[in-house]
């Protein structure tokens, strides 16, 4: 009887599955990935023949530390957006950089939202094209540490900023990259 | 070959594939943004090697394994920074638009609840036991197939696929959706 409960379950999951949905892709997405993937992969392509013709040094990752602060539930340190002397970063194009960001917070936190806006030409290493990146995340009480790998696929540079939520407080921390 | 006529090779040789290769995107990353980003990235990828392409004899299936390790490849990198993406987990809700429509508006909402709560249940599995439910017994790849794709053992697809099941049988049958 148990087993004959079981099957009649098994073939009802089975029936579940068969019909479980998916959408198809938008009209012109495959247009458009194609496209992408024939300009993005020329331009790879291109840098790979410049940097091994040159015999320049490739993907060395080198980490900058940039301490800056979030300091949740205490007024926030000059430099997250206030308008004062924004830290910055210098990065080569198309070398990745890892920059260390530290935050603080006065106690633990669970589930706070991080999200990374990035400039025009700067990328998260294995994000490509994207410009907004977002996590759930939990910050010890004290300093934390967030590794961001950067590489710079443009040279015109910009801001980074790295927004942190957790219930209705936020704290945006800023970033100047610079590209040579 | 000029840069017109490798395109247009690339074009012959990816397309064919497309639809096969969207589905399999979608059942991996269980939601659209990044089946949109993993299919973008396995064909940058993809046009980078040309040369290999053009010489293989099957290339969806060589692409479907391409596009399968930059799966795990990201997932791997995810799990390194002990972090977790807001989506992940999140499958529910997205791509239902997409179910067909009955004549029966009672019989489609209580399809469209079980579909819901199975999407619930597939979140609750390891990407591992979700793939190959997904590619087995929704995409109806035999278990070569899923084999020659994921590199592993035929008997631990197996086992995979009957863990999966039994995880969704019990997950299910709590919330009841099956009884």
């Amino acid at each position: 009887m148990q087993n004959d409960d079981s099957n009649r379950q098994d073939q009802e999951i089975l029936a579940l599955l068969k019909d479980y949905p998916m959408r198809a892709a938008d009209a012109g997405f495959y247009e458009q990935a194609l496209v992408r993937a024939t300009h993005e992969g020329s331009r790879r392509q291109r840098n790979r023949w410049m940097l091994t013709g040159f015999g320049a040094a490739i993907a060395a990752t080198v980490a900058a530390w940039v301490v800056g602060g979030l300091l949740l539930g205490t007024p926030e340190l000059p430099g997250a957006s206030d308008g004062a002397a924004i830290p910055g970063i210098t990065i080569a194009l198309q070398e990745p950089r890892t920059v260390n960001l530290v935050f603080a917070s006065a106690t633990s936190l669970e589930s706070a939202m991080l999200t990374v806006s990035l400039p025009d030409g700067i990328e998260l290493d294995g994000f490509p094209g994207q410009r907004e990146i977002t996590w759930e995340t939990s910050l010890n009480e004290g300093k934390n540490l967030l590794p961001l790998t950067l590489v710079a696929v443009g040279t015109a540079g910009g801001e980074l900023l790295a927004r942190l939520e957790h219930d209705d407080r936020d704290r945006t921390f800023r970033l100047r990259v610079d590209v040579i | 070959m000029s840069s017109a006529e490798q395109n247009l090779a690339f074009e012959q040789l990816v397309r064919p594939h497309f639809e096969r290769l969207y589905r399999l995107a979608w059942r991996l990353t269980g939601a659209r943004e990044e089946a949109e980003d993993l299919f973008q990235e396995l064909l940058i990828k993809a046009y980078g090697k040309l040369d290999d392409l053009v010489q293989i004899d099957e290339p969806g299936s060589w692409l479907c394994r391409v596009m399968y390790n930059l799966f795990i490849d990201e997932r791997r990198r995810f799990a390194r920074r002990r972090m977790h993406t807001v989506e992940e987990g999140q499958l529910i809700g997205d791509g239902l638009e997409g179910m067909p429509g009955g004549n029966d508006p009672v019989r489609d909402n209580e399809r469209l609840e079980k579909i819901r709560r199975l999407d619930r249940a597939l979140a609750q599995l390891s990407d591992e036991h979700r793939v190959v439910v997904l590619l087995h017994d929704t995409e109806g790849y035999k278990l070569e197939e899923i084999q020659s794709l994921i590199d592993v053992p035929i008997g631990t697809i197996k086992s995979r696929l009957h863990r999966a099941r039994a995880r969704l049988r019990d997950i299910l049958r709590a919330d009841g959706t099956i009884t």
